[in-house]
């Protein structure tokens, strides 16, 4: 276990935990965009900086994205100094400019004293914050299916070519992981749809129900060796099915399963 | 683990309150659709409960790609941790028991998980249909159940 | 073949310089990329094809050599005769036949073609007395210009590899890295970070693999140092890397170049393959059991792969994009080893200061800036070109000793060092010594050392535009404060020129600034702002001028910039009217001539060819004013 000070604060956490996790340990929020828990971490956001110094440094400080930096010992953290604050400030007002029409963006600007931003709004407001999370998840996941493509202010998070990318597997995870749920999708329990990709659907061979893409059951089947057969019937049935069998099982007590 | 969650299935007499007690265990509106222990009629007042098995080598753990499902070695349930879950639902199509269930409210799965070693059905079963025994005692066959008093047929 | 002992080694070189002594008369023909744009390729064909015509006996020993790039390249194509040293500037192919005929006579020189300098009015004869070349020191460009990039037995005749045989045979790796520590050597990218420092941690790193890497990605507009290293002596570099190695423990490397350097490819290729073939990489280095072996990694055209964390992800085959780098890469750096990456020029100092020692190379330069550096010179000098120099050089040195002054005889308004990352001096640190602490305390920085040299005819808002402009296209894009940051930036600055600048912007721009040096991911962010800041703490007034009074102090931005013919100065010669695209311009012979301001572009080019002063400029909303009192219209 390690000893850091947090606003002044001391706080004990295990070696190897990151800035941000020892900042919530001691009982302070940072704000983040980009973080989430599941993902390893970005740093692209750089809405979480915090000012950190020793006592060897002789008040020399560093600015710091506390969602990467790692915990040490004796570490002095100071998540609310004024440049911290400018600097996140700055931060909140460029994405703001991008995105003029997002709430997540407005109210985490209002929280910096930002009704409306200082910069040129973007002639062509859009709500993707480019923070990374949905090409991460997909990655993640081991399909890879979208990325960033083109650089700087032309970045944007695209299939291939911006065609209907052909490693999705349809499994919404891009959709759900959006902190401005950005990413268009539909489905149903007949189609679904993202990307610009139709999916095949399985259909449930007792209810009919589309309950996965075949892109994912070829997934699941690649990951886990199982035949695709198994994606036959879908959850529901398959706990009715479960439900038949203790039937049977119990019914026939006594004997062995 | 101490103790293990056993379901006697020719107790089960379709009553639904477990459902209940499990829905408003996980969310105050007791909502249907926040229950992880399902039961299926299979009669008049003959029902079939189906929860997760917490299975030894459970199928949805090992496809989870963010590690959100994991064995909690204290109660001997396959734990969900909401904040990793990133709703991509390779559990829900890997339980070979279609146990996983989907959370409409936060967006992402939910399963059992014993409610921390206290689980919240097992009280409500007027029929002791759902017990949490002691470990030892798990592979002792059940008494057949006493239809006595006010449950007399 | 293969060399495998000290022994051998020291026969070959020494059966290389005999080689070499054969040649008695040697034409250098440049064609470092600079000269073979200006047609050195056809001026070396034509020595070639010249000296078989004349059919010489052997004993005459007149051999043509095709070398790198020998620095003055305003001058191109240059050809060196030696032993005599005479330099010869701007040959074309026809010129061959005369200055062979010279040197075969062994006295003489063609003196159309030789270096005429403005300062003497004298022709110079001898390479050595060029003040261009009289003040330069030479280390890690020792050899180019000298040998044949493509020939490894003219690179041992001229030393190369003598530092390896040193440190392998006479060092540890530990007494390697002492070495280097002495020698004060810093990383010559554009950081300055200690090198022994860095080859420390690297040593020190725990991994079974370990990587050198040199960085040739050279993105700095103006920068071409790298180029002609890699161009014109590449085994200065594999050197300096094998020994990298062996003191860090690593038996892999990468030479990642730009894709846009395609000559540094081939030469790079036929080095290494030589090298390879003589024992001097690959496995069993002279004999020595250490093995060492390097690929080259192309780049794909990305200013932000030059950045150490970007440039390892592009090796690795991933998207160049920076990471944050709290582990070093000196922990985990390219396929998660330790790795150490090196600037081009870095590599090319460490054989060297192996072969003559770590204080020799201490012995130069200033207290905490040791050694030399390499610098390209381009801009609105007379001579531009690649020098090399000790640290703590003075700026007016370079650009007035050996530079020969400003192009026309302006008068200097700014040098801008650094490259994107740097910043802009102005007169009054003309002897600011080149060092970097000291460049970096005036708010610019040494950088890789492109020095762009300024005239009177420059606006520095629009400078700091065109860097703004640059960077912006460059970002890599993933952190908001650069990629949003810049492309706010460079809004505010096209307002400042086009006329739409308001007294507030400069406000902004300083607090934008502040946020993208402390929130950037990477350097390419955190350093953006210092051509803005460092033309804003010199220049302010030129901003003021933009943003409140809506004019160009320097007649530059055409917007806010209009032109004007003087009627008592005019003369009638004509040549505005001759040098101008727009056609805006009418006039007699001898008679006044006139612009016509609805097709006059404002691009300046009347104002710089009037002879007698004739043409001014001012703030465009003045024009009315200045055409009532005095104008012509």
């Amino acid at each position: 276990m390690i000893t850091l000070t947090v606003n002044g604060k001391n706080v004990k956490v295990p070696e190897g935990t990151r800035l941000l996790d020892a900042i919530r340990c001691a009982g302070f929020e940072v704000p983040t965009l980009c973080d989430h828990p599941a993902l390893e971490p970005w740093g692209g956001c750089r809405m979480c900086l915090v000012d950190v110094t020793r006592t060897e440094w002789d008040g020399w400080c560093k600015m710091v994205v506390s969602c990467m930096f790692p915990a040490e010992e004796g570490l002095l953290v100071l998540t609310d100094t004024e440049r911290v604050r400018s600097t996140r400030r700055v931060v909140i007002d460029l994405l703001l400019a991008r995105c003029p029409d997002t709430p997540l963006i407005q109210q985490m600007a209002a929280k910096h004293g930002l009704e409306r931003t200082t910069y040129e709004p973007n002639p062509a407001p859009t709500d993707c914050i480019l923070c990374g999370l949905c090409t991460r998840v997909c990655d993640h996941i081991g399909v890879s299916a979208i990325s960033s493509v083109n650089r700087g202010a032309g970045r944007e998070i695209a299939p291939p070519f911006h065609e209907a990318p052909p490693d999705c597997i349809g499994c919404l995870a891009c959709a759900e992981i959006c902190p401005t749920s950005c990413i268009p999708y539909e489905t149903s329990d007949s189609r679904r749809s993202i990307w610009g990709k139709e999916f095949e659907m399985v259909r449930c061979a007792r209810c009919g129900r589309a309950h996965i893409t075949r892109d994912e059951a070829a997934h699941f089947s690649d990951r886990t060796g199982v035949p695709s057969a198994y994606f036959d019937l879908c959850d529901a049935c398959k706990r009715t099915d479960m439900a038949r069998q203790f039937v049977k099982l119990s019914e026939g007590a006594g004997t062995a399963p | 683990m101490d103790r293990i969650y056993r379901v006697v299935v020719e107790r089960c007499i379709a009553c639904g309150k477990c459902e209940l007690a499990c829905a408003f265990a996980h969310g105050s509106e007791g909502r249907p659709s926040k229950t992880r222990i399902n039961i299926f009629k299979r009669g008049p007042e003959l029902g079939t409960p189906v929860v997760c098995f917490q299975c030894h080598d459970a199928a949805c753990a090992a496809v989870c790609p963010t590690e959100a499902l994991v064995r909690n070695a204290r109660t001997g349930a396959i734990d969900m941790a909401r904040d990793r879950c990133i709703s991509c639902r390779m559990c829900v199509a890997a339980c070979p028991f279609g146990n996983m269930l989907w959370d409409e409210t936060y967006h992402c799965v939910q399963k059992c998980d014993l409610c921390g070693g206290d689980p919240k059905c097992v009280p409500f079963c007027p029929t002791h249909a759902l017990e949490y025994v002691p470990a030892d005692r798990a592979a002792e066959k059940p008494e057949p159940f006493a239809w006595t008093g006010a449950l007399a047929p | 073949m293969r060399i495998d002992s000290r022994a051998r080694f020291e026969e070959a070189v020494a059966a290389c310089r005999r080689a070499a002594e054969g040649r008695k008369i040697e034409v250098l023909v440049c064609c470092g990329t600079g000269c073979l744009a200006n047609g050195s390729q056809a001026v070396a064909e034509a020595f070639q094809k010249e000296v078989e015509a004349r059919n010489l006996p052997a004993s005459v020993g007149l051999f043509t050599k095709k070398t790198g790039c020998h620095g003055f390249c305003e001058r191109g194509p240059l050809v060196v005769i030696q032993p005599e040293g005479i330099l010869y500037t701007k040959v074309k192919p026809e010129h061959a036949g005369e200055i062979l005929e010279k040197a075969a006579e062994g006295g003489g020189a063609v003196s159309k073609l030789l270096y005429k300098d403005p300062a003497t009015k004298k022709a110079v004869e001898k390479y050595g007395d060029v003040p261009f070349y009289k003040n330069q020191t030479r280390v890690a460009m020792r050899n180019i210009g000298k040998v044949d990039p493509a020939d490894l037995d003219d690179a041992l005749a001229h030393g190369a590899y003598a530092g390896l045989v040193q440190a392998l045979f006479d060092l540890t790796p530990e007494k390697v890295i002492e070495e280097i520590e002495r020698s004060g050597l810093r990383g010559r990218g554009g950081a300055g970070f200690q090198t022994a420092r860095k080859w420390k941690a690297a040593r020190k790193a725990k991994g079974e693999r370990k990587f050198v890497l040199c960085n040739g990605d050279e993105g700095d507009p103006g920068a071409f140092k790298d180029r002609s290293i890699m161009e014109g002596d590449p085994h200065s570099v594999l050197e300096g890397m094998v020994i990298g190695a062996f003191a860090i423990g690593a038996h892999e490397g990468y030479i990642y170049v730009r894709d846009e350097y395609p000559l540094a490819v081939v030469h790079l290729t036929l080095a290494i393959e030589q090298a390879r073939r003589r024992g001097l990489l690959g496995e069993n280095i002279l004999g020595t059991g250490f093995d060492f072996d390097v690929k080259i990694s192309r780049g794909g055209g990305a200013f932000v792969c030059g950045e150490s964390s970007a440039l390892m992800r592009s090796i690795e085959g991933k998207t160049g994009e920076p990471r944050q780098k709290y582990v070093h890469a000196t922990d985990r750096g390219v396929f998660d080893c330790p790795t150490v990456l090196n600037n081009v020029e870095t590599w090319a100092d460490v054989g060297a200061i192996l072969h003559k020692g770590g204080d020799w190379f201490a012995s130069m330069g200033t207290a905490k800036s040791k050694g030399t550096k390499a610098f390209s010179l381009v801009g609105k000098v007379k001579n531009t070109g690649l020098i090399e120099l000790p640290m703590g050089t003075t700026l007016r040195h370079i650009i007035f000793d050996i530079g020969g002054g400003i192009l026309g005889d302006r008068p200097f308004k700014a040098v801008q060092t650094g490259g994107p990352s740097g910043g802009c001096l102005p007169e009054s640190h003309l002897d600011y010594p080149v060092d970097y602490e000291k460049l970096t305390e005036a708010g610019s920085m040494m950088g890789s050392g492109g020095m762009i040299v300024m005239d009177d005819r420059t606006c520095m808002v629009d400078v700091a535009r065109y860097f703004l402009s640059f960077l912006m296209e460059e970002s890599c894009g993933k952190c908001v404060p650069c990629r949003e940051g810049l492309k706010q930036m460079k809004a505010i600055f096209d307002g400042l020129v086009a006329g739409r600048g308001v007294p507030g912007d400069i406000g902004r721009i300083e607090r934008l600034a502040e946020g993208m040096q402390l929130g950037s991911l990477c350097e390419l962010g955190k350093s953006a702002p210092n051509p803005v800041l460092s033309t804003l703490r010199y220049f302010r007034d030129e901003y003021m001028a933009h943003a409140e009074g809506k004019a160009c102090p320097a007649g530059i931005c055409r917007d806010l910039t209009a032109y004007e013919i003087i009627a008592e100065a005019c003369n009638g010669c004509g040549s505005c009217a001759r040098a101008c695209p727009a056609d805006a311009i009418t006039g007699e012979k001898k008679a006044l001539h006139v612009i016509h301001q609805g097709r006059c572009i404002s691009c300046g080019a009347c104002y710089t060819v009037c002879p007698t002063d004739a043409v001014r400029f001012f703030p465009k909303r003045e024009l009315a004013a200045v055409q009532e009192t005095g104008g012509a219209s």
